[in-house]
């Protein structure tokens, strides 16, 4: 790789976020604002406390791989490996303990320990191997099924109490899975936009060529985004493991699409660079909101698919259009992504 | 000494062989009918082996297939939901030269060519439970169907006993437009009237089968309907996780007909104190249907003596109220995932599912 090639304008790209409102955030807010008044209107059931409290925990669940999916999707990749990761994360944590309270915490550092292999694979191949992000996260889903087997041989079992407590239970009549995805959040918030590892990450996102000629270490901060990635899904995972009382061992398939979903929803170019945790998470809420509502209306089950795709298709359309200008007339980036 | 320990020894073992031959016979004696004299190899083919009712079914079909001596070979492909894979399994099956199939067609008419050309072939084969289109002769041996219809009808009357002057109820099953939910239905109306209102988007509230997917329709549901007083689902163990929505919201369980499942009995053992309306009834969840399935391929392929039955009917298993057949049963010592109404021993389903 050759260092000369650097544009004097790839520089500045950082010092870009400090705006103080993103553009994202105002566009997910607003428009979770007004599905909330249609669902007050159309469907008040739907906004009631006892509703909200039994669907929020599958809103912070597609928050939190959506967290996991942003910070790939920063660095131009995709991680397509989710779907195993979470099913191998649910496996592990009500197979492993097999209902005994004793072997919760075992279970849940085996998780991890899983989800750190899987997550070191997946940037190594597509870091330093530079194979395709999509064909490596692939392979790597592929593999996680396997072991999702060999724990499981594909048999639900049941979670065990004290998890069942723990992410299933509530906290003032706040679910506290919610408080999870809060914790995830702004954790990850905090550590993209307030630390020195975080700013780098996000700088290399936008621009890894400009990033290596100020010498980051990019190899190294790609392969992390599969890593921290990784860890988001074991929690989502674990989660989904206390949530349903008896999960099956395919818990993650469904979880895919939406993650990408509320990072498109949320703003993050899927070019990579500039990421907005806290707009992913809000865009959580509204996906789900907007399912709930469909359910509620009790629209046709064919419909209902058809108004989520029709929101996605939407959401990109519009992102897809700002996107295009932001970069011509702000930052500079499309050269720098021509010229790779 | 050494002598006599030989001696012994020679005397055990004579005595082993001898009952050992006689449980043999013993054993002889007891080849059920439908296994007749001609020897054969039998494949059980599933559509997709990833869940503990399979795996319970798989080891049902086995079990039955080991009842016949003259089985001289027994295989088994999972076609773990992969319609071309499932196709594969069955054409290559018959190419290996097994005589009988046994198929869990879950792809329903897209393998009924596979299942016709290995029928043209001359083996025997049986698909069982879901149903492929085709007809019996032309494209399949014999189907060995199951009577959702007379489990809808068991779940109708259960629900006019408990509740005379009708009432809400809603009904969650799998799949949007699967066959087994649109028959289960049928069964309710015929015996429940216009009194009985079903509160969920006709036909049935999509859930497939997926207890996250469940959880989120109910809490829909609940919030959606003031008044649910029966919920009735075709697979009870995927609702275990979302019951609690109801003391969630301040409400009663309602009384609750669907199939049986050790983690559903054991649930309601722990909360029928604390909600006074949860009434249980469950008809058996039908891990069965494979040995009918098993013992009409094994008949033809050996020239046995047919079963009589051409259609497995799930028997009600467990029933709250009136505690006929039986009462609520539950297991806690063993996996929530077995299921006490098959045949099956619940020690041997313990040992199926990997635990």
């Amino acid at each position: 790789m050759n260092a000369s090639p650097m544009t004097p304008d790839a520089l500045p790209q950082p010092g870009v976020i400090t705006m103080p409102v993103a553009r994202s955030f105002v566009t997910v807010v607003i428009s979770t604002l007004f599905l909330l008044v249609v669902c007050a209107i159309f469907a008040p059931s739907s906004v009631s406390w006892g509703a909200l409290s039994g669907s929020l925990p599958f809103a912070a669940i597609i928050a939190i791989v959506g967290l996991g999916q942003l910070l790939v999707v920063q660095q131009g990749g995709f991680d397509l490996s989710l779907p195993g990761a979470v099913s191998l994360a649910v496996v592990v944590a009500t197979h492993y303990p097999q209902q005994n309270d004793a072997l919760l915490f075992q279970a849940v550092l085996l998780a991890i320990a899983f989800a750190l292999t899987a997550g070191f694979l997946n940037g190594v191949l597509v870091s330093f191997f530079r194979l395709n992000a999509i064909i490596a996260t692939i392979g790597t889903n592929a593999l996680l099924y396997g072991a999702v087997f060999a724990v499981s041989g594909g048999v639900p079992s049941i979670t065990t109490n004290l998890l069942a407590d723990i992410a299933g239970g509530e906290i003032l009549e706040i679910p506290n899975s919610i408080f999870f995805a809060l914790a995830a959040m702004a954790f990850v918030s905090f550590m993209l936009k307030k630390t020195v590892i975080g700013r780098r990450f996000e700088a290399i996102g936008a621009n890894p060529l400009a990033g290596r000629a100020a010498g980051l270490r990019v190899r190294i901060h790609r392969m992390m985004a599969y890593v921290y990635a990784q860890l988001l899904y074991c929690m989502a995972g674990v989660l989904i493991a206390g949530i349903t009382r008896e999960p099956t061992a395919f818990q993650g398939d469904s979880l895919l699409l939406p993650s990408v979903a509320v990072v498109v929803l949320g703003g993050t170019s899927l070019l990579g660079g500039r990421g907005y945790p806290i707009s992913t998470v809000v865009s959580a809420f509204f996906l789900n909101q907007l399912s709930q509502f469909a359910l509620t209306v009790g629209v046709p089950f064919s419909a209902q698919t058809i108004i989520q795709a029709l929101a996605l298709g939407f959401g990109i359309g519009v992102y897809s259009i700002r996107w295009t200008v932001n970069v011509r007339k702000s930052t500079g980036t499309k050269n720098v992504e021509e010229n790779k | 000494m050494k002598y006599s320990s030989v001696a012994k020894g020679v005397a055990f073992s004579l005595a082993a062989t001898v009952m050992a031959f006689g449980a043999t016979n013993i054993a002889r004696a007891e080849v059920p009918s439908w296994c007749g004299p001609k020897k054969a190899t039998l494949a059980l083919l599933d559509g997709y082996g990833g869940n503990s009712w399979r795996q319970v079914t798989t080891a049902s079909g086995k079990q039955t297939v080991e009842l016949c001596p003259n089985i001289t070979k027994y295989e088994y492909a999972d076609g773990q939901g992969d319609t071309q894979k499932s196709i594969s399994d069955i054409k290559s099956m018959a190419a290996k030269g097994v005589d009988a199939l046994v198929v869990f067609g879950d792809a329903g008419p897209a393998v009924l060519p596979a299942i016709t050309s290995v029928f043209k072939a001359g083996k025997v084969i049986v698909p069982y439970r879901v149903n492929v289109g085709g007809k019996e002769g032309t494209n399949y041996s014999k189907f060995i169907g199951s009577s959702f219809v007379d489990d809808g009808e068991s779940w109708g009357n259960w629900i006019k006993s408990i509740l005379p002057k009708g009432g809400n109820l809603l009904f969650l099953s799998g799949p949007a437009g699967n066959s087994q939910g649109l028959d289960e239905l049928k069964g309710m109306k015929n015996v429940l009237g216009p009194e009985y209102v079903f509160v969920n988007q006709a036909p049935f509230a999509v859930t497939n089968w997926d207890p996250a997917l469940t959880q989120k329709v109910l809490t829909a549901e609940i919030a959606k309907n003031a008044k649910i007083d029966v919920i009735v689902s075709d697979f009870g163990p995927s609702l275990v996780g979302a019951l609690p929505l109801f003391s969630k919201q301040g409400k009663s369980i309602p009384a609750l007909a669907t199939s049986d499942g050790n983690s559903l009995g054991c649930f309601w053992n722990e909360n029928q104190a604390t909600n006074p309306d949860f009434k249980l009834f469950t008809v058996a969840t039908g891990n069965d249907n494979v040995r009918l399935a098993v013992q009409w391929a094994v008949a033809l392929a050996t020239k046995g003596v047919p079963p009589k039955d051409e259609v497995f009917k799930a028997p009600a298993f467990e029933n709250s109220v009136t505690g006929q057949p039986k009462a609520v049963q539950c297991r806690k010592d063993l996996p929530g995932a077995i299921y006490l109404s098959s045949e099956l021993p619940a020690e041997d389903q313990a040992k199926a599912v990997g635990k």
